[in-house]
């Protein structure tokens, strides 16, 4: 690794100085001459049936220019709703006007009439037959329904009459079950390897739970906002702040019908995704329909009330979670029913789920989850999206399984964990990685095997494992007469990846890191890229970077070899230019010259391409230790020390590396210790800073990181996506943590005093 | 925001003239006013600074710890202030838990009381320090102690055109506490707040006196535990009675930062904590 000069090492990001001095341009930094202000006018109601929309009024105000509703939208995809709100805050129309103040009016003077309908907020109280349902009657099986009706299908289609007393005590059997009769059940999952039964029935021990996690928002800093403007001739502009342009450009040609062409997608500076920036109609579809209407560029921006309302946040959910093991330590079953609170639309990550298998061997697993309808907001990914609920779930019942064999956490995980060519239940096998490197080094950086603690303190470890995305993605990179070198692409950058493309291609041109720049094309411009999410970036782009480096450097040897009459064989690129390695005394020649001598050449300027798509990604683990302090008469937590390890596969910015182990964490300690989304009988009612409370500097010790370093054998110099992983067991990490200090288990997140003081004094603790 | 006339007169009586009409507001700090009018809550058809009335953002002291706060103090100078934290400790530790330093530097004490909100930070510091507010109107003037000035969320007994002047605290007790349950370690609210200021005399309690915010629909004094206290000899049963006596004066409501039940719980313990506290710094 020492070999490299520019990649491994902690070097500052390009885009630092624009944004300490507020030279980056942001979504709301965009202003064209004419632009009207937007304002999307939302349900007062969390279940509704709409009787009228009356914009008469509103279009009677002085300076409104356009209002638009569901009639305007061609594709007839639900941009505004328009027989029925499902959720408060959902979007009836919109309206631009010249100023933010009419455009604010002239919403208010927008009449509807609802007719208000009953409200479900809660999984558990919506799949049962007494909820309202949000779209239909329809009803799916739950998991004992559905082996019971397997078995008598299988038996059925057997078309014996020996079975039909088999039958119909299966049928009576089916009776039983009739709470397993699920309603608004919008989407399911279903896997299953071995036996889950026969594991139970082998295990000395079974701990069984329900883990409820709540609804949390990805609380980026800057609020969801678009600039449109449609100019005569029906091209489209589009200023997004979005984590994927070229998504964005597809989503609206396909809602709008736009030629895809016509469509100009620029993606301004971000202010935080975290995964909840790829929607396309939020904001952006309703500022290209009212720029349509009105001729003339208009802003949608959303206050921070309006996210709450209608942004997309990560799903809560209630995991009934069930791990069963032998007295030596070996986990031999695991079983969970989930129900994920996906809210109006479908979409929720059910399929995380099978997260709760973690990096464990267990030959028997079992996992149902369902996607459950609630008069709320849709959802969207949140940071390695539904592996931080299905790991809470599951690294918090494994400390209870080690807590009743009397074995230590981390050894029990050790002991239990894969290796490279172990099975991964209901997934093939393990290929190279580092669970346990990653869990020994955490260990050993917290001082596990000598801790100690005093009262009420305790100490919490928890384990992650997330696999980064990959997608397409094409970079250029020009070599210029002063030696320079620019990069030209498409990819949003995000948390540091810009910089990564950076330093790999200075460290294959030789350039100096500060001779390389990056500049970021909109989507008539650049080649097309990925949207930055899913930790794809740096795995994506870095390869990408790294094919379009090494055809720059082809031409640049071919440059040479013409230059000076010689074999390439004889040429070595360093140091920003082309040595003759044979030579004596030595001779070379700059990448400068070369870029000069290329422009009377026959092959032309230096221009290096890369496009790439897809390679297998490896998984990477995190893992974490927490020290804490409860105070039991007041039930908060106070965090004494909190360590990440991370297997990155290899830091191509150790910094960049670094801060986003830092920022997973305490996304991961907020979840797990304040942040949650509360719902009233009429929806949100924590709609702000208030009482959304994301934590500050004062609430954390500082976090250490350990970076561990396995390689990927297809990423960029071996690099793993970094962004996701170190959320994932922060939630468990915490929880455990909380346990061991006070002796009991907070199944319900998040772990606030008033739950704690209840839990303490439910098992015979204080008064 | 809706219009409305701006007025920054420069004397009180010109200010209590205009703020006696109808829909007008005062502006201290601003921290309150302006996010409410923002957010539409608040649309005042005028509104009238406070900022160019000379003399009304001073601590001053008297030999014997006495203090006079003007009420457009900064909350951060009443909470640096070396005589607040000498004199009356509570206060200055409850000013220092309002919003953040850069909050604080906008806010005032006058404008943080005159809101009336139940939580606010700096009035369980000022009822144990059994302050005098100062009000000026066209008329001349009055004063009201603070434990008589709020009459609910938001409503105190000021009259149209009256304003907050001065805070004056005569009395110091020889130690104070505030704590503020919370679950973020700054910039949150008073899930309750809890004050106590006691002065000993050889190890028996000559004075108690114990605030209490966010647990009634105003800041109360628990009077019942501070009688219990008077006279008395400091011990941990005589402290638990009294955390108990105090929560039983309250009348907390369940919202969605925790129940009335764990508000209650809580005034029990933190009273308890205070109280040893300020025992501590007595």
């Amino acid at each position: 690794m020492s070999d490299y000069s520019v990649v491994g090492k902690k070097l500052p990001r390009v885009d630092a100085v624009e944004k300490v001095t507020g030279a980056a341009q942001y979504g709301a930094d965009v202003h064209p001459a004419g632009m009207l202000y937007g304002k999307i006018v939302r349900s007062k109601h969390a279940h509704a049936n709409i009787l009228s929309i009356d914009t008469s009024e509103a279009e009677k105000l002085p300076g409104v220019r356009a209002i638009v509703t569901q009639d305007d939208v061609p594709s007839g995809r639900r941009v505004f709703a328009t027989n029925k709100v499902l959720y408060l805050g959902e979007p009836l129309a919109a309206v631009a006007a010249t100023d933010a103040d009419v455009a604010e009016e002239a919403a208010e003077l927008i009449k509807i009439e609802y007719e208000v309908l009953p409200v479900v907020q809660d999984v558990i109280e919506s799949i049962k037959p007494s909820a309202p349902r949000l779209h239909s009657d329809e009803t799916k099986d739950g998991p004992n329904r559905r082996n019971i009706n397997a078995k008598i299908k299988e038996l059925s289609d057997a078309e014996s009459d020996d079975n039909q007393d088999t039958i119909r005590k299966l049928q009576a059997e089916l009776e039983k079950h009739q709470d397993e009769i699920y309603y608004n059940i919008s989407a399911e999952t279903h896997t299953e390897a071995g036996d889950v039964e026969k594991g139970f029935a082998d295990s000395d021990v079974v701990v069984e739970d329900t883990y409820v996690i709540p609804r949390v928002h990805q609380t980026y800093m800057e609020p969801h906002v678009s600039v449109a403007s449609a100019d005569s001739s029906g091209k489209v502009t589009v200023w997004a702040s979005t984590q994927g342009p070229f998504a964005i450009r597809s989503g609206i040609a396909g809602t709008l019908g736009i030629p895809l062409t016509q469509i100009n997608v620029i993606g301004t500076t971000m202010g935080g995704g975290f995964g909840g920036r790829f929607g396309v109609i939020i904001t952006h579809v309703p500022a290209v329909l009212l720029s349509q209407k009105a001729g003339r560029p208009v802003r949608v921006q959303m206050t921070r009330e309006e996210e709450f309302l209608d942004g997309r946040p990560a799903p809560g959910c209630v995991i009934k979670i069930k791990t069963g093991a032998t007295k030596d330590g070996h986990i031999l079953a695991r079983q969970a029913l989930a129900f994920w609170d996906s809210g109006s639309v479908s979409g929720a990550s059910i399929g995380s789920t099978i997260r709760v298998r973690g990096v464990y061997k267990i030959p028997n697993i079992k996992i149902d989850a369902y996607g459950v309808h609630t008069n709320k907001s849709g959802t969207a990914a949140y940071r390695a999206p539904g592996a931080p609920q299905a790991i809470f779930a599951g690294e918090s019942q494994l400390d209870d399984i080690a807590e009743k064999i009397g074995m230590d956490p981390v050894k029990f995980r050790l002991m239990n964990m894969r290796e490279e060519g172990d099975a991964v239940p209901a997934g093939g096998s393990e290929p190279k990685v580092g669970y346990k490197e990653t869990l020994e080094a955490v260990a050993d950086a917290a001082g596990w095997w000598d801790r100690t603690v005093d009262d009420n303190q305790g100490w919490g470890v928890a384990v992650g494992d997330w696999t980064n995305g990959c997608g397409p993605g094409g970079v250029y990179v020009s070599v210029h007469e002063d030696g320079s070198a620019r990069i030209f692409h498409g990819s949003m950058d995000i948390t540091g990846t810009d910089t990564a493309i950076t330093q790999i291609i200075a460290e294959i041109l030789t350039v100096p890191y500060e001779n390389v720049t990056i500049r970021r094309g909109d989507t008539d411009s650049a080649p097309y890229s990925t949207g930055s999410g899913g930790s794809v970036v740096t795995f994506t782009m870095g390869n990408t970077a790294k094919l379009a480096a090494e055809d720059a450097r082809k031409r640049i040897l071919q440059l040479a070899s013409e230059r000076l009459n010689t074999n390439e064989d004889n040429l070595e690129l360093r140091d920003g230019g082309v040595h003759l390695i044979t030579a004596d005394p030595p001779k070379s020649i700059s990448l400068g010259e070369l870029a000069a001598f290329s422009l009377s050449t026959t092959g032309g300027p230096i221009v290096g391409k890369g496009s790439f798509a897809r390679q297998p990604s490896t998984p990477a683990l995190a893992a974490q230790i927490a020290k804490v302090e409860v105070d039991p008469d007041t039930g908060r937590t106070r965090v004494l020390k909190l360590i990440a390890s991370q297997d990155v596969g290899f830091a191509i910015n150790p910094m960049a590396v670094e801060g986003q182990i830092e920022g997973g964490v305490v996304q991961g300690y907020a979840w797990a210790m304040m942040e949650e989304m509360q719902y009233g009988e009429n929806g949100n009612v924590n709609p702000g800073f208030v009482d959304y409370r994301v934590p500050t500097s004062a609430d954390l010790p500082t976090v250490e990181s350990v970076i561990v370093e396995v390689p990927a054998p297809n990423g960029p110099y071996g690099a793993k996506g970094v962004g996701e992983p170190p959320i994932t067991p922060t939630l468990a990490t915490m929880a455990n943590a909380v346990k061991d200090a006070i002796g009991i288990r907070v199944t319900e997140l998040p772990i606030k005093p008033e739950k704690v003081v209840e839990a303490l004094k439910n098992n015979g603790h204080g008064k | 925001m809706k219009s409305f006339d701006f007025f920054e007169p420069t004397t009180l009586a010109e200010a209590s003239r205009l703020f006696a009409e109808e829909h007008a507001q005062l502006l201290a700090g601003g921290t309150d006013l302006v996010i409410g009018m923002k957010a539409s809550t608040e649309t005042p058809q005028s509104v009238i600074s406070l900022q160019k009335i000379q003399g009304l953002d001073s601590i001053t002291s008297d030999s014997d710890g006495g203090i006079t706060i003007g009420a457009m103090t900064k909350v951060r100078e009443v909470e640096l202030s070396d005589d607040v934290q000498k004199y009356h400790t509570a206060l200055a530790e409850g000013a220092s838990e309002i919003g953040s330093i850069q909050i604080r530097n906008l806010a005032t004490i006058g404008g943080n009381i005159a809101h009336a909100s139940p939580a606010a930070d700096t009035v369980a510091g000022l009822l144990v320090a059994d302050a005098q507010v100062d009000i000026a109107s066209a008329d001349g003037g009055r004063s009201v102690p603070i434990n008589e000035l709020f009459t609910g969320p938001g409503q105190t007994v000021l009259k149209p055109g009256e304003i907050i002047t001065q805070f004056r605290l005569p009395n110091p007790a020889s130690g104070s506490h505030y704590i503020k349950h919370k679950i973020r370690e700054v910039m949150d609210l008073a899930f309750i707040g809890v004050a106590s200021a006691v002065n000993i005399d050889n190890g028996t309690i000559t004075d108690a006196r114990i605030g209490l915010a966010a647990v009634a629909p105003t800041p109360i004094r628990a009077t019942e535990a501070e009688d219990l206290l008077k006279g008395k000899e400091i011990t941990s049963e005589l402290l638990e009675q009294a955390g108990e006596a105090a929560a039983a004066a309250t009348s907390p409501i369940s919202d969605l930062r925790c129940s009335a039940e764990h508000r209650k719980e809580m005034v029990n313990v933190l009273t308890r904590r205070t109280l040893q506290l300020a025992i501590d710094r007595a």
